[in-house]
């Protein structure tokens, strides 16, 4: 389990590490927190000719409320996000699904730039990218462009990034006012890639749902949004029952994968039971929020 | 004793912070990887893709002329130079596997070493590994042990004519005849699935050559520095004096380091051939695909028993899965067989039929694992108990107190032949039973049910044979002896005591252990004690760490050679005080006249042995030296209940321990806070293999837990509160009153666990059979019941 040769740069700003990427032709990786990519390097299942180092541009690391929006760095520490003041007022969902991403040394060094560009099937950041409509702003040499999550994820480990693209930042709309939020993990051991997990948000005007939106992962070679089951909640107010029906159909509109960690079925099982569990949170939030 | 041995500091029974940890705890271990040897070459080696496949030709040619490469070798290179190596046994009918540091002619599991490559450093040894070319025909195999042990299966070793490496059975009076007339008959198929010891340290070897000796010392990261010392010298034909195995710090063993490994073969030829240090440390894949696995039996099991649920008789069919090799020098044996002899478990059984066949599939070997059968008797022996209890309307708890062995039964000999000497059965059963509360725990679970909730309650007892002597053997007729240990104890020119074990800890605490015994038997302070173990070279003949011995064994010796030193020490003094030795005492590294203040220090009795010229008489200045050997002959029993408590989301199926109680019998206890240490990891390995732990093949051969992603360790959070209680009762066959006690924790959780499970899940009518059970498996047991209901 040692990497087959390669070489290494450290970028001291987007523009070098850019340039750097466009150099290479596609034989360059990014590494920043490098809690992906160093496993995958030690098992010589990538060969990347250069590594370029970006873990000391200090631009790239921050979170910043920018009125309408709040503003990630692609660099920022999943520590960070979780103990940010500013994730815990606008984005609490985040700051929860943060406790389950790997474990406190991980989270010191892994990055969100890191998982969005890495694309886990089974991580919780490209799933809350996709559930919070997030924007996500790329730099190559070419200048610049952005891309919504949903257009982002293309399948396993497979993003829309080109080879000399960097992922730079992450723009996430503030949620609006009496918005609820749910999430609901099962994975095998606290910290694992889940099983499956689910998170939602629920915006509520006199009494009723005005946007719903659930997002999946682990039960699919990307993160999933349940549109059909979203636009169920619009209208109504939550019931047991509605939650049942929502439930069932976003169950069925996943066909989940089979590893020697679970099954199809029980994936599948999971994905009722926690979209269940999360938008009885969302809802039970909203309300709160409402009064 | 003294007469004024009472006013002596007990060091036995005190609970010493642990000496080793001041050292580990800060990172100053030294383990075999820390061990830089200068112009050490790097072993990679090139390994089985395939389960079953004959090797036609290797080309490393290229390999070889990558850069940084010194040499490379394939079976070829080592024919005529590393003899095959075999577990043998008088066992009839078994076939005893060659075994050889790389595959020859054919490869028997992923993950066997066919190709070394030495380079200047791992990386580069690495890198040449992707141009060796090793054309394979791919054979038929059989992954299944059911298949594989069909007469018509394709075989393994073709010169054992089978796949089925052994059979044995134990019989007890009618146990069939028995069963067909008993009122009240449970059976199952049960299945345990293989797990892999996954130490914290992956195993690592380094071979340093003298070449002005023409000598080797090999660091390695084993718990059995004295059999590979003997196992190696034997392959080289080296005498023991040219052949030095030291085992270092070791990062925890749990049985995956208790064998010979083909990867220690290979470094010491090495090392020899070039003349140059060689080192190899594994790594985690390395581990999980081809350090020895454990478990993996299949047991069609039948428990019959009166209408008060008193046992009639028992019958076991077993399976064992025991992989491509009988790994040495325990045999493929050791797993399966005591499966069968453990299964009566620490209950009256009348009669009692067990039967096993060992069958070789395309697997990693299977080897001595933390428990070593009994985690798989105990589970299916207590299920069995729980299913008739239920059959007849009464408690667990009841169908225990009416089946375990009594006080007054004591010696008991057990259906399958061992003998139970007395210890506390009924003691721990009550006493787990006092501590979690168990009738205000059934209370509460009447309520939980009652609102829907999945709570559930496991009871699970067990006995084990520890610290076993030389008149029993894992396999009879094996090429060492596990019986006897040794203890050299010195004091030397200035006062300071070495005591010399052939032991070897990875985790146990025995420098600390093994020290307060010598401290409490020689008179002698902790501070002035240093355990050397877990080298060769320490004393004569040893062997190393395992079953569950050291204590008892090792803890014997020291007390003989101990008292036979403190002997001596007395003598000395009384010439310096001018006093009968019968009127001396040795307390906290100092002799003293009784009832006087005229004293003299360990450090003065040395000064005046060895450095004062003339203080003593010629015949009283003999070495303070003495060496004794200690064989238990039989062994002693420990004995132990676990309770569980949990609930089960109905749900999502997981599972949540919340109480765990684990009541045990260790004898005389030498130091409680390593005790309880061990029980809280032996039970946390216990859990793993009740809820988490599984070696995964798929039906080609390949192996899906390579890695710590698929094969799932519980870690610190999965684990729950672990309250011990301590049933001290002196052993009455073992010096000291020692029992082992280092894997009882592994031996009592599956059980517990799967019973608690199977009552948490009683109202659905669902039971465990299949052990680990994860949510997964759960909810195909449970949608199941509910497609049946």
């Amino acid at each position: 389990m040692k990497p087959p040769p390669f070489d290494y740069v450290v970028a001291d700003s987007v523009e070098a590490a850019v340039a750097l990427l466009g150099q290479s032709a596609g034989e360059a990786k990014i590494i920043a927190g490098g809690q992906s990519l160093v496993p995958m390097l030690n098992f010589r299942l990538l060969r990347p000719a250069l590594l370029v180092d970006i873990n000391a541009i200090a631009a790239l690391s921050f979170v910043e409320d920018a009125g309408h929006e709040i503003r990630i760095g692609a660099l920022t520490r999943h520590r960070q996000l979780e103990t940010s003041p500013v994730i815990a007022t606008h984005l609490p969902v985040i700051a929860e699904a943060m406790g389950h991403v790997a474990h406190l040394a991980i989270r010191n060094r892994g990055t969100i730039g890191g998982s969005l560009s890495h694309a886990d099937p089974a991580a919780e950041l490209p799933m809350l990218a996709l559930l919070l409509d997030a924007r996500l702003e790329i730099a190559s040499g070419g200048g610049r462009r952005d891309v919504a999550a949903g257009d982002f994820f293309r399948g396993a480990l497979s993003v829309a990034l080109d080879d000399g693209e960097l992922l730079t930042e992450i723009r996430i709309p503030k949620l609006p006012a009496a918005t609820g939020w749910g999430f609901a993990e099962v994975a095998r051991r606290h910290g694992d890639f889940a099983l499956a997990a689910i998170a939602t948000t629920l915006t509520v005007a006199d009494g009723t749902a005005v946007d719903a939106r659930i997002a999946m992962t682990g039960v699919a070679d990307r993160p999933l949004r349940a549109t059909v089951a979203e636009r169920l909640l619009l209208g109504q107010a939550v019931t047991a029952d509605l939650l049942e029906r929502v439930a069932a159909v976003a169950r069925e509109s996943v066909t989940p994968g089979s590893d020697v960690h679970a099954s199809a079925d029980y994936r599948r099982h999971l994905v009722g039971v926690l979209v269940r569990r999360a938008m009885d949170e969302a809802w039970r939030r909203a309300q709160r929020g409402a009064a | 004793m003294t007469d004024a041995a009472h006013l002596r500091p007990k060091m036995i029974g005190a609970s010493v912070p642990r000496t080793e940890d001041a050292r580990l705890l800060t990172g100053r271990g030294a383990f075999v990887d820390d061990r830089k040897l200068p112009d050490a070459l790097h072993v990679a080696f090139v390994r089985s893709i395939h389960p079953h496949a004959r090797i036609r030709a290797i080309d490393a040619t290229r390999a070889l002329a990558a850069p940084g490469v010194a040499a490379v070798y394939t079976a070829a290179d080592l024919e005529d130079v590393v003899p095959p190596i075999r577990a043998t046994s008088r066992m009839s009918g078994y076939y005893a596997t060659p075994i050889l540091p790389l595959a020859l002619g054919k490869v028997r599991y992923v993950g066997e070493p066919v190709v070394a490559i030495l380079a200047e450093s791992r990386y580069l040894a690495e890198d040449a590994l992707e141009l060796v070319e090793i054309d394979y025909e791919a054979l038929p195999m059989a992954i299944d042990p059911e298949t594989a042990a069909r007469p018509d299966a394709p075989l393994l070793h073709e010169a054992a004519g089978t796949n089925i490496l052994l059979t044995r059975e134990f019989k007890r009076g009618d146990a069939e005849g028995d069963i067909a007339m008993a009122p009240v008959r449970v059976k199952g198929r049960f299945r345990m699935r293989r797990r892999t010891p996954a130490a914290i340290e992956v195993r690592a070897c380094a071979a340093d050559y003298d070449a002005g000796r023409d000598a080797l010392t090999l660091y390695a990261a084993t718990q059995i520095p004295g059999i590979l010392r003997d196992a190696l010298a034997q392959i080289f034909d080296l005498p023991g004096h040219r052949l030095r195995v030291v085992a270092p710090d070791v990062g925890g063993g749990f049985g995956g380091k208790a064998s010979l490994y083909p990867e220690e073969i290979l470094t010491c030829l090495a090392a020899r051939q070039l003349g140059r240090a060689v080192k190899w440390t594994g790594d985690r894949v390395e581990d999980l695909t081809a350090t020895s696995q454990a478990f993996d039996e299949i047991i069609d099991a039948e428990l019959a028993v009166d209408s008060q649920g008193r046992v009639l008789g028992l019958t076991a069919d077993a399976i064992g899965d025991v992989g491509a090799y009988s790994i040495y020098p325990w045999t493929a044996a050791l797993e399966p067989v005591q499966v069968v002899s453990f299964l009566p478990g620490p209950y009256r059984v009348p009669s009692y039929r067990g039967r096993v066949r060992a069958v070789a599939t395309p697997k990693a070997p299977t080897g001595p694992y933390r428990g070593v059968g009994r985690p798989v008797s105990t589970f299916v022996i207590e299920r069995l108990m729980d299913m008739a209890a239920r059959e007849i309307g009464i408690d667990p708890l009841e169908i225990r107190r009416r089946n375990l062995v009594a006080d007054d039964e004591f010696p008991y000999k057990v259906a399958s032949g061992l003998v139970w000497d007395k210890s506390g059965f009924h003691a721990c059963l009550e006493q787990a039973c006092a501590a979690i509360g168990y009738d205000a725990l059934r209370a509460r679970q009447a309520e939980a049910r009652a609102a829907g909730r999945w709570f559930g309650i496991g009871i699970a007892s067990y006995a084990e044979l520890t610290g076993i002597g030389s008149r029993i053997s894992a396999a009879p007729g094996m090429p060492i002896n596990t019986g006897t240990e040794t203890a050299s104890i010195r004091i030397d020119s200035t006062g300071a005591v070495t005591a010399a074990f052939g032991v070897a800890a990875h985790g146990q605490g025995l420098e600390t252990t093994l020290a307060q015994v010598v401290a409490e038997h020689l008179g002698a302070r902790l501070a002035d004690i240093r355990i050397v173990q877990g080298d060769s070279d320490a004393v004569g003949g040893g062997t190393g760490t395992y079953a569950s011995r050291s204590t008892v064994l090792a803890g014997g010796a020291a007390i003989r050679a101990a008292d036979g030193l403190r002997e001596k020490v007395l003598q000395v003094a009384s010439h310096l005080l001018e006093a009968a030795p019968r009127d001396l005492v040795a307390a906290d590294g100092r002799v003293t006249v009784v009832g006087t203040d005229r004293s003299v220090t360990f450090r003065e009795v040395a000064r005046a042995v060895y450095a004062e010229m003339g203080r003593l008489p010629p015949e009283a200045r003999e070495e303070l030296a003495v060496t004794r050997n200690y064989d238990p002959i039989l062994g002693t029993t420990s004995c132990a209940t676990h309770i569980a408590a949990l609930e089960i989301d109905p749900q999502t199926y997981i599972v949540r321990i919340e109480r765990y109680v684990v009541a045990e019998d260790c004898g005389r206890i030498i130091n409680p806070l390593i005790v309880d240490g061990q029980v809280h990891g032996g039970v946390a390995q216990g859990i793993g293999a009740a809820l988490y732990e599984e070696v995964i093949h798929d039906e080609n051969g390949q192996i899906l837990t390579g890695s710590f992603v698929d094969y799932v360790v519980p870690a610190a959070g999965d684990i729950p509160p672990i309250e011990v209680v301590h049933v001290e009762s002196m052993s009455p066959t073992t010096l000291g009153g020692f029992r082992g006690m280092g894997e009882g924790g592994t031996i009592g959780a599956p059980a517990a666990i799967a019973n608690a499970v199977a009552d948490a899940l009683a109202p659905l009518g669902v039971d465990v059979f299949e052990l680990p059970v994860t949510p997964a498996r759960l909810f195909r047991l449970i949608a199941n019941a509910q497609a049946r209901s």
